[in-house]
């Protein structure tokens, strides 16, 4: 046994939600777990350890092991969080798996947050909007670096959903367009290429599915893997939808 | 502008974005009247002849009269907007409460959720939002009461020996049992305020000039000056403490 492998003499107890689409009838069951914990465990070691020993059924997302490619969110012991970056030794010796609340689910620990994603993308308009041809022969327009890095931000959402699974506002009201969703619209918002002007903003974000839907329990902030700046995004579209209406 | 939605959609934005204001601004107002009623009622502190005075002096200059007028319509206002946001059904509820209590449990007991890097960093402002509804019903109902009762002793002879406010009856009202409910009013008040008060210097974008661990500290601040005030202001008006400025007005002074 190597020193990495060596056991660091706590015995995990997983509890993880367990349902299988194509049956039905068992209806969902938590279904328990004893692994022995390894140094440096994270729950992605730990979960194709309890795969590859005990249940090759168990379905669960991975791809990245970095916190880059958003899609092994899931809920730890009540919290929204990556998979990936969580390690055993940050929690109790009894963890409770589920698959994050809001998304499709899959089966077991696994959800399509792509369907969510999609459907806001589409309703915010999350694309370039513009009228200008392009032209592969001009120069890029120029940018201060200041709005370049602050449209860099936003753009830094690795969309794996957990800040929309910690919201109470998107976990009651499936067309609210969520934190995720908000922050897509403010990056949008301060890019100048994009060519729609603030009574076009004003429909998208003053109402009770946009920024106003947010009952400010500040909990997207929180759980945020990236903790992107979304507290101060929303202080944006709130000045910008009271700004739009005065200078209307 | 691009080819938007029409009229009748813009037109409910803007309502969108009135109510917002009116829901955020009526609470404002509603919290900084608090703290100037603190310091009016304050005044009993000093015995029963500075209260009267003030009582008096606001009366008879019609200050009390259309205040308690006013604040009872910003209250229903604020009432009536700031519940667009609770969710109807009992079962979205149960669905809020549950997120919430697993965010706040969560994040406690882990020796490295202290950290800003943790994916457990402490989480109790969901918790809060759920008690700021819920103190926000009792403050409804009490805060009625309160109100209504005290525009009939400032608008009518009903209570004591003539039209307004008294230390007399206001000591008796008290000292017959309604030390009970304004105590509970007390706490809900001062809680439903100081994190109203919090919850809306972020939502606007305080935290770019404060943190938020700033904003939290002054919230807290706020929130044990008044009720500490607030609970002496309740122990003399219900007779078990002397006023402890009476020294200021003594009753039988020049």
């Amino acid at each position: 046994m190597t020193a990495d492998n060596a056991d660091t003499g706590r015995s995990l107890h997983f509890e993880i939600f367990r349902y299988n689409a194509a049956d039905p009838d068992a209806g969902p069951t938590m279904q328990h777990f004893y692994i022995d914990e390894t140094p440096y465990m994270s729950l992605f070691i730990a979960l194709n350890q309890i795969r590859e020993t005990q249940d090759p059924s168990l379905q669960f997302d991975f791809a990245c092991r970095s916190a880059v490619c958003g899609s092994c969110g899931m809920m730890v012991n009540g919290r929204p969080v990556l998979g990936c970056r969580t390690l055993t030794a940050d929690l109790p010796g009894h963890i409770r798996l589920h698959p994050l609340p809001v998304f499709k689910l899959i089966g077991d620990l696994s959800v399509d947050t792509g369907v969510w994603f999609r459907d806001m993308a589409e309703n915010t308009g999350a694309w370039m909007h513009t009228t200008t041809p392009f032209d592969p022969d001009t120069r890029e327009q120029r940018m201060d670096d200041e709005l370049a890095q602050a449209i860099y931000e936003g753009d830094r959402c690795i969309e794996c959903g957990c800040c929309v699974a910690a919201c109470g506002a998107a976990n009651v009201n499936p067309d609210f367009k969520g934190p995720a969703g908000l922050n897509r619209v403010a990056r949008f918002m301060l890019d100048p290429r994009d060519e729609r002007d603030d009574a076009d903003w004003f429909d998208i974000i003053s109402n009770q599915d946009g920024i106003f839907g947010c009952l400010g329990m500040m909990a997207c902030s929180d759980v945020c893997p990236k903790q992107l700046p979304l507290l101060e995004v929303y202080a944006y579209l709130r000045r910008k939808a009271l700004t739009a209406r005065l200078t209307e | 502008m691009l080819p938007g939605p029409a009229q009748p959609a813009r037109t409910e934005s803007r309502r969108q974005l009135i109510y917002e204001l009116l829901s955020g601004g009526s609470g404002l107002l509603l919290a900084l009247f608090m703290w100037g009623h603190m310091v009016l009622v304050g005044t009993i502190l000093t015995g029963e002849r500075g209260f009267d005075w003030l009582a008096t002096a606001l009366e008879d200059y019609y200050v009390a009269q259309p205040t308690v007028i006013v604040i009872f319509a910003l209250f229903l206002l604020h009432a009536a907007l700031a519940s667009r946001k609770i969710p109807a059904q009992l079962r979205e509820r149960k669905t809020i409460l549950k997120l919430a209590r697993g965010l706040a449990d969560s994040g406690r007991g882990s020796a490295y959720s202290a950290s800003e890097f943790s994916v457990f960093r402490p989480h109790v402002d969901s918790l809060l939002w759920i008690w700021q509804v819920r103190t926000g019903m009792v403050v409804l109902v009490l805060g009625s009461f309160h109100i209504v009762l005290l525009g009939v002793d400032v608008l009518t002879p009903l209570f004591g020996e003539r039209t307004g406010i008294e230390a007399v009856t206001s000591l008796a009202r008290v000292q017959s049992g309604l030390w009970l409910p304004y105590a509970v009013l007390l706490v809900c008040v001062e809680f439903h305020a100081s994190i109203g008060l919090y919850r809306l210097a972020i939502k606007w974008g305080a935290g770019a000039m404060l943190r938020r661990e700033t904003l939290r500290v002054i919230e807290h601040i706020l929130l044990w000056f008044f009720l500490g005030l607030g609970t002496v202001v309740l122990l003399v008006l219900a007779g078990a403490i002397e006023p402890p400025l009476q020294f200021i007005m003594p009753d039988s002074g020049p």
